[in-house]
C-alpha cells in the first residue's frame, strides 16, 4: 500500500528517538549524528532494527541535521550522508523509509539573515538526495517557522514526488520558538496540501494534549503527534526523560482516540516506548475526525477565523487617489507602509489589504518587499490586492501564513489565471461579483456569477470554504436605485451558497457629503443581511463604532467587554476632543525651538501647524527645527542630556516635518541624498536607525537599505542614485569585514561617494582598516560629516 | 523558569548612558513602561552542561577540551579562565525572539521607546544569566565545588568562532530556539553564551573577568566616560 493511502485507513506507526539511541551509543554532545551513517553504520541499522522489532511501520533516515549549512567541515557531503543514511533505513526491513529534515538552524528574514530562495536551495538538495536514494516520506520535524516550513514544502513539491509530512515543536505556552500557534501551522500546512501535519519534541505527551487538540480541530489533513518521553531533567549529569514506556503508550492510546492518524516518539522514546504504544493503540478504532469548514487566514502567528463574527479589513494601503503613498511606493520607501500597517491594527484592524498597483513600478517586487516589510511589523493575516497576476503569486510565495487573495472575478480568463496559484499556495480568494459585461444590476444576477466563481474554483479543488464573495457596491449618487441590490445580493449568496461575504464599503458615499455616514449606516445594512468582513479605513471612527457595536448585539464581543472598554468614558471623551492646543503664549517662534529642545512631541506638532500659516517651511527648518537640535546636540556632546532626550527631541522635529511635508511635497529635504546601510551580516540597526532619524531631521533625504544589504546592493543604489556620501553600520567585529567588502566595491565600481562608518565595534583606528573617510561615533558627528560633505557648514 | 525576573532601573538608565543629567516625568514614565513591557513579552530561557575539561595544546596553542563533547577552547584568555578548573559549565540564556520583534517593531513607530527597550532588555538578560549562575553555583556546591565567573566567546582571544560548536554542544537550537548566523551572530539577538570554571580551591574568590580580556575595550562608552559597564 502507498504510505497516503495507509493514513487513510489506518494508522501508521513511527520509529522513536535516533539522538537519545546514538548518545546511548557513545556520540558526543554538539558531534554530528549523522556522521554515524558512514563512519558507524552497524550502529545505525542496530538502533533501526529495533524499532522495527518494536513495531514501526516507518523507519526515520539519520538525516536530521544533513543539509550543507550544518554539515559543513563534517568531510562529507549532503548526498553522501543522506544516501547512507536512508540506505541503513530501508535495510531495517521497515515497510516505509522517511527522509528526515529538521529546521536549517539559521532564523529567516527578518529575525535571522537567511532568506526564502537561500532555505528552499538547501532543502532542495536535502530532497533531492533522499528520493533518488529511496525515500518513500518526507518528514520536515521540529520546525518552528511557518515561513521556512512553506519554502521545505515547496522545494518537496517542485521538485519530488514524495509525500510530505509536517511536524513543529511547541513550547509550554502553545507557541513555537518564533511565536506560531497550532492553529496558525494547521490552517496554514493544510492550505499548502501536505499529506500530514502535527507536532513533535519540546513535551511529553500529556503537556501536548492541548496543542494536539486544536491541531486535530483545525488540520483538513491528518494529523501527526510525536511526543517526547515527558519532560527532561538532569540526573547524575546525564538528561532523562520523566515518564515510564507504559505511561507513555497510556497517553498515546488517548491521543489515538482523539485521531490522530500517524503516531510515533521523539527526545527519549527508545525502542521500549514504541513497543508499547504499537500493543496499546492495537484495538483502538482508526478514526478520521470530522474537519470543520471554516474560512480562516493566517499570518505566521495568528489566525482570523471569519466565521467566529464579522472581520474588519484595513484598505489604507492602497495608492489609489492617495498621493503620499504614491510617492513613497516610486521612492520604495516601506517605512511608510509600515506605519501605516501598525496604525491600522491599532485601530483595530483584524486583516490588512495590501496593493501595491502603479502602473510605473515593477508590481511583482514591490508587492512582495511590502509583504516582507509588514510581515515583519504585524501579525495580522493580509490580503494581496492585485489584478496582475504574477505580482499575486510572487507575493503568495514568500508569504507567511495563509493570504487572502483580492480578486478573481467571473471572467474565465480571470479565474483561470489566479485559482491555480490560490489552490497551490492555499490561499483565500475573494470573487467580485462581475464579469464581461461588468456588474449585474440584480442580486440575482451577482448570485449567480457568485455561482460560477464557487463552481469554478471546485473544478481546481479549491473548497467553498475559501471562497469570499464581494457583491459589489454601487455609488449612491450615481446608481441610487441599485445600492439596495447589493444587500439583497448578500442575503441572497449567503443563502443558495452558504460562503463568506465582504463589500468595499466605502465607493456608496462618493460624491456625496459627510461620507462616514454613509458608510456607516450601509455597514450596519449590510451586517444586518449577514455580511461577514468590510474593506474599511479602520482609522474612521465612525465605521469603527458601527462594528463596536454590531460586535455587542452580534454576541461577538462577549459581555460587550471591547465596547465598555472603549466607550465608558463616551461623553468625557467628545468634551475632550479638542484638546492638545498649543498653550497661550506660545504661538511665537521662540516656543517650537524650545518645545523641540525639551522634547515635547504634541506640541512641536501643533506648533508647527500654527507657524506655517505665517512661514514658508525652509524657514520653519532653518529658524526653529535645525537650531533646536543644534542646541540640544551641543547639550548631548557635552553630557547635560542623555540619550532618551536627544531623541525625544529628534522625534519632535519628525512630527514637525510631517505637517511640513503634509503642507508640500517639497518642504524639507533637498539638503542632499545619504545612503545608510547596515553591513551583510550584520543585523543590529538600531544606532543605524537613529543617525537615519538625525540626518533627515536636519534636512536630508536618506536612502535607507536596511541591514545584512549585500554590497552590490549599496554600490547599485549609490551609482543609480549619484550618491555623495553613504553610511555604513557594522556592529560585530566580525562583520567589519564586511564593511571593508562593501568599500571596496564602491571604490571599484567608480562611486566617489564619500564614505562614513559607525558602529559599536569601530574605532578611529578601524576607518583606515576598512578604507573609509569618516568615522561618526554618534548621530550628531554624523550630521556633522554630513554638512561639511554637503557643504552646509555654518 | 518562570521565575519573574526584577530589572534594575539604575541599571537600565546606566545603559541609556545616564550620569545624573535631570530628565522629565515623561522620560520617567517611558522607561517604567518599557521596563514592565520587557519583562511581560520576554520567553526567556536558559540552558546549561557541566563537562570535565582537558588542558592541552594544540598548534602551539593552549587548548582546553570539554569531555564528552565536542568543543576546544583556544586562547590564553581562557586558558587563563580554567587552568585551575577541572570542570566548567558551558551555559546559553536568551530573552526569545519576542524582544527582537517588540524592539524592531518600536523603531519604526516610536525611536525612544526602541531605544529603551532595547537597555532593559539588556539588562534583563544580565539578570537571567545571573539566575542561570546561581543555578550552576548551587549545582557546583553540591558536588564539593566553587565556580569563578562567566567569560563568553568573543572575550579576549576566545574566538566568536566558538559560539557554533558551543550552541551545538548544548543543542541550544532544539533546546531554547537559539541560533546563529553565518556572522557568529546570535539569534535572538538578547542571548549570552558562557563557560564557568569550577574549582576545587574555596580560596579562589569569584575573580572579575575587568576591561582586560573584553572585546569592547578599545570602544567601549563606559571606559571613555571613566567608569565600567559593570559586568565585571
Amino acid at each position: 500500500m502507498d504510505v497516503i493511502k495507509h493514513i487513510k485507513n489506518k494508522r501508521l506507526i513511527f520509529d522513536g528517538a535516533m539522538g537519545t539511541m546514538l548518545q546511548a551509543a557513545g556520540l558526543e554532545a554538539g558531534g554530528l549524528p549523522e556522521v554515524y551513517n558512514i563512519e558507524h553504520p552497524d550502529t545505525v541499522l542496530e538502533i533501526h532494527k529495533k524499532y522495527v522489532e518494536a513495531g514501526a511501520d516507518v523507519i526515520t533516515a539519520n538525516t536530521f541535521q544533513a543539509n550543507a549549512l550544518k554539515l559543513d567541515g563534517c568531510g562529507y557531503s549532503v548526498q553522501e550522508i543522506i544516501t547512507a543514511g536512508v540506505r541503513l533505513a530501508k535495510e531495517s526491513g521497515a515497510e516505509y523509509t522517511a527522509l528526515d529534515i529538521g529546521p536549517l538552524g539559521q532564523l529567516m528574514e527578518p529575525m535571522g539573515t537567511m532568506m526564502f530562495d537561500e532555505a528552499y536551495e538547501l532543502f532542495r538538495q536535502q530532497l533531492a538526495a533522499g528520493e533518488r536514494a529511496g525515500a518513500d516520506i518526507v518528514l520536515f520535524e521540529t520546525m518552528s517557522d511557518l515561513l521556512e516550513v512553506k519554502a521545505a514544502v515547496l522545494a518537496a513539491r517542485e521538485n519530488t514526488s514524495l509525500p510530505v509530512f509536517v511536524t513543529m515543536t511547541f513550547q509550554e505556552d502553545g507557541r513555537t520558538f518564533v511565536g506560531c500557534d497550532p492553529i496558525s501551522a494547521a490552517v496554514t500546512l493544510s492550505g499548502l496540501r501536505v499529506d500530514a501535519l502535527g507536532v513533535n519534541c519540546s513535551l511529553g505527551p500529556s503537556q501536548l494534549m492541548p496543542v494536539i487538540d486544536k491541531l486535530l480541530e483545525y488540520s483538513r489533513v491528518p494529523v501527526m503527534v510525536q511526543p517526547n518521553a515527558g519532560l527532561p531533567a538532569i540526573r547524575g549529569g546525564r538528561t532523562v526523560y520523566d515518564i515510564t514506556p507504559d505511561e507513555f503508550s497510556k497517553y498515546m492510546s488517548e491521543i489515538a482516540e482523539k485521531g490522530a492518524a500517524i503516531l510515533g516518539g521523539c527526545c527519549g522514546t527508545t525502542p521500549e516506548y514504541i513497543k508499547r504504544t504499537v500493543s496499546a493503540v492495537s484495538d483502538i478504532p482508526f478514526k478520521i475526525p470530522a474537519r470543520g469548514k471554516l474560512t480562516m487566514a493566517s499570518s505566521g502567528t495568528n489566525t482570523v477565523i471569519f466565521d467566529r463574527g464579522v472581520t474588519v479589513i484595513g484598505e489604507r494601503i492602497n495608492p489609489t487617489g492617495k498621493k503620499k503613498l504614491k510617492e513613497k511606493l516610486r521612492e520604495q520607501d516601506f517605512g511608510y507602509l509600515v506605519g501605516e500597517a501598525i496604525a491600522q491594527k491599532e485601530s483595530g484592524a483584524d486583516i490588512l489589504d495590501v496593493n501595491c498597483g502603479l502602473p510605473e513600478i515593477d508590481e511583482a517586487r514591490t508587492l512582495t518587499r511590502a509583504v516582507k516589510e509588514i510581515q515583519a511589523a504585524v501579525d495580522l493575516p493580509l490580503q494581496l490586492d492585485s489584478s496582475d497576476k504574477d505580482a499575486i503569486e510572487a507575493a503568495v510565495r514568500i508569504y507567511n501564513g495563509k493570504p487572502v487573495i483580492n480578486s478573481v472575478n467571473g471572467k474565465t480568463e480571470s479565474m483561470d489565471a489566479v485559482f491555480p496559484v490560490a489552490q497551490k499556495y492555499g490561499a483565500v480568494v475573494v470573487g467580485l461579483c462581475l464579469d464581461e459585461n461588468g456588474i449585474p444590476e440584480t442580486a440575482e444576477g451577482r448570485l449567480e456569477i457568485a455561482e460560477r466563481i464557487v463552481r469554478r474554483a471546485a473544478d481546481y479543488g479549491i473548497p467553498k470554504e475559501d471562497i469570499i464573495i464581494d457583491c459589489l457596491v454601487l455609488t449612491a449618487s450615481a446608481q441610487q436605485k441599485l445600492v439596495i441590490e447589493t444587500i439583497k445580493a448578500i442575503r441572497l449568496v449567503k443563502e443558495k451558497l452558504g460562503v463568506k461575504t465582504v463589500l468595499g464599503v466605502s465607493n456608496v458615499s462618493f460624491g456625496l457629503p459627510a461620507r462616514p455616514i454613509l458608510n456607516s449606516v450601509f455597514l450596519s445594512a449590510g451586517f444586518g443581511a449577514g455580511l461577514d468582513s468590510a474593506i474599511v479605513n479602520p482609522m474612521s471612527e465612525e465605521i469603527m463604532r458601527s462594528f463596536r457595536a454590531f460586535k455587542v448585539l452580534n454576541n461577538q464581543d462577549s459581555d460587550a467587554g471591547e465596547y465598555i472598554a472603549r466607550y465608558a468614558d463616551y461623553k468625557a471623551e467628545q468634551q475632550t476632543a479638542a484638546a492638545a492646543k498649543v498653550p497661550a503664549g506660545e504661538m511665537e517662534g521662540v516656543g517650537l525651538k524650545s518645545m523641540i529642545i525639551d522634547g515635547r512631541r504634541d506640541l512641536a506638532r501643533s506648533m508647527t501647524i500654527e507657524l506655517l500659516k505665517t512661514k514658508d517651511p525652509i524657514r520653519i527648518i532653518n529658524e526653529h527645527f535645525i537650531p533646536a537640535l543644534d542646541v540640544v546636540g551641543d547639550r548631548y556632546e557635552n553630557g547635560t542630556v542623555f540619550l532618551p532626550q536627544l531623541i525625544q527631541s529628534a522625534e519632535a522635529v519628525k512630527s514637525g516635518f510631517e505637517i511640513l511635508k503634509e503642507s508640500s511635497s517639497a518642504a524639507g529635504g533637498g539638503k542632499g541624498r545619504i545612503i545608510l546601510a547596515t553591513v551583510k551580516g550584520d543585523i543590529h540597526d538600531i544606532g543605524k536607525n537613529i543617525v537615519k532619524m538625525l540626518l533627515e531631521n536636519y534636512g536630508y533625504d536618506v536612502i535607507d537599505l536596511g541591514k545584512d544589504v549585500p554590497p552590490e546592493e549599496i554600490v547599485k543604489a549609490a551609482l543609480e542614485n549619484d550618491i555623495k556620501l553613504v553610511g555604513l553600520s557594522a556592529l560585530m567585529t566580525t562583520t567589519v569585514k564586511s564593511m571593508k567588502d562593501t568599500v571596496a566595491a564602491l571604490k571599484e565600481a567608480g562611486s566617489n561617494a564619500k564614505i562614513v562608518v559607525g558602529g559599536a565595534v569601530l574605532n578611529e583606528e578601524y576607518v583606515e582598516f576598512v578604507g573609509a573617510d569618516y568615522y561618526g561615533k554618534d548621530a550628531g558627528m554624523t550630521v556633522k560629516i554630513a554638512n561639511e560633505v554637503f557643504g552646509h557648514n555654518s | 523558569m518562570s521565575q519573574k525576573i526584577q530589572l534594575d532601573k539604575s541599571e537600565v538608565l546606566r545603559y541609556l548612558g545616564h550620569k545624573n543629567q535631570n530628565f522629565d516625568k515623561s522620560i520617567d514614565a517611558v522607561i517604567d513602561g518599557c521596563m514592565d513591557e520587557i519583562v511581560k513579552i520576554s520567553r526567556y530561557r536558559y540552558i546549561y552542561k557541566v563537562f570535565d575539561i582537558k588542558i592541552g595544546f594544540e598548534s602551539g596553542q593552549s587548548c582546553i577540551e570539554l569531555q564528552g563533547a565536542n568543543l576546544k577552547l583556544t586562547g590564553n584568555d581562557i586558558y587563563e579562565h580554567l587552568r585551575d578548573c577541572r570542570r566548567c559549565a558551558v551555559m546559553a540564556a536568551t530573552l526569545g525572539i519576542e524582544t527582537d520583534n517588540a524592539i524592531r517593531i518600536a523603531q519604526s513607530t516610536d525611536m525612544l521607546k526602541a531605544v529603551v527597550l532595547d537597555a532593559c532588555a539588556a539588562d534583563m538578560i544580565e539578570k537571567v544569566c545571573d539566575l542561570a549562575e546561581s543555578e550552576i553555583r548551587s549545582s557546583a556546591e553540591e558536588s564539593g565545588y566553587a565556580i569563578n565567573y562567566r567569560f563568553s566567546p568573543g572575550y579576549g582571544d576566545l574566538p566568536i568562532t566558538t559560539q557554533k560548536s558551543l550552541l551545538a554542544a548544548l543543542d541550544a537550537g532544539r533546546r531554547i530556539g537559539l541560533t546563529l548566523t553565518d556572522s557568529s551572530l546570535m539569534v535572538p539577538g538578547k542571548s549570552v553564551t558562557a563557560i564557568i570554571g569550577f574549582t576545587k580551591d574555596y580560596s579562589v574568590k569569584p575573580k572579575k573577568r575587568g576591561c582586560s580580556v573584553c572585546s569592547m575595550r578599545k570602544n567601549c562608552k563606559f571606559r571613555k566616560a571613566g567608569s565600567t559597564c559593570g559586568r565585571n
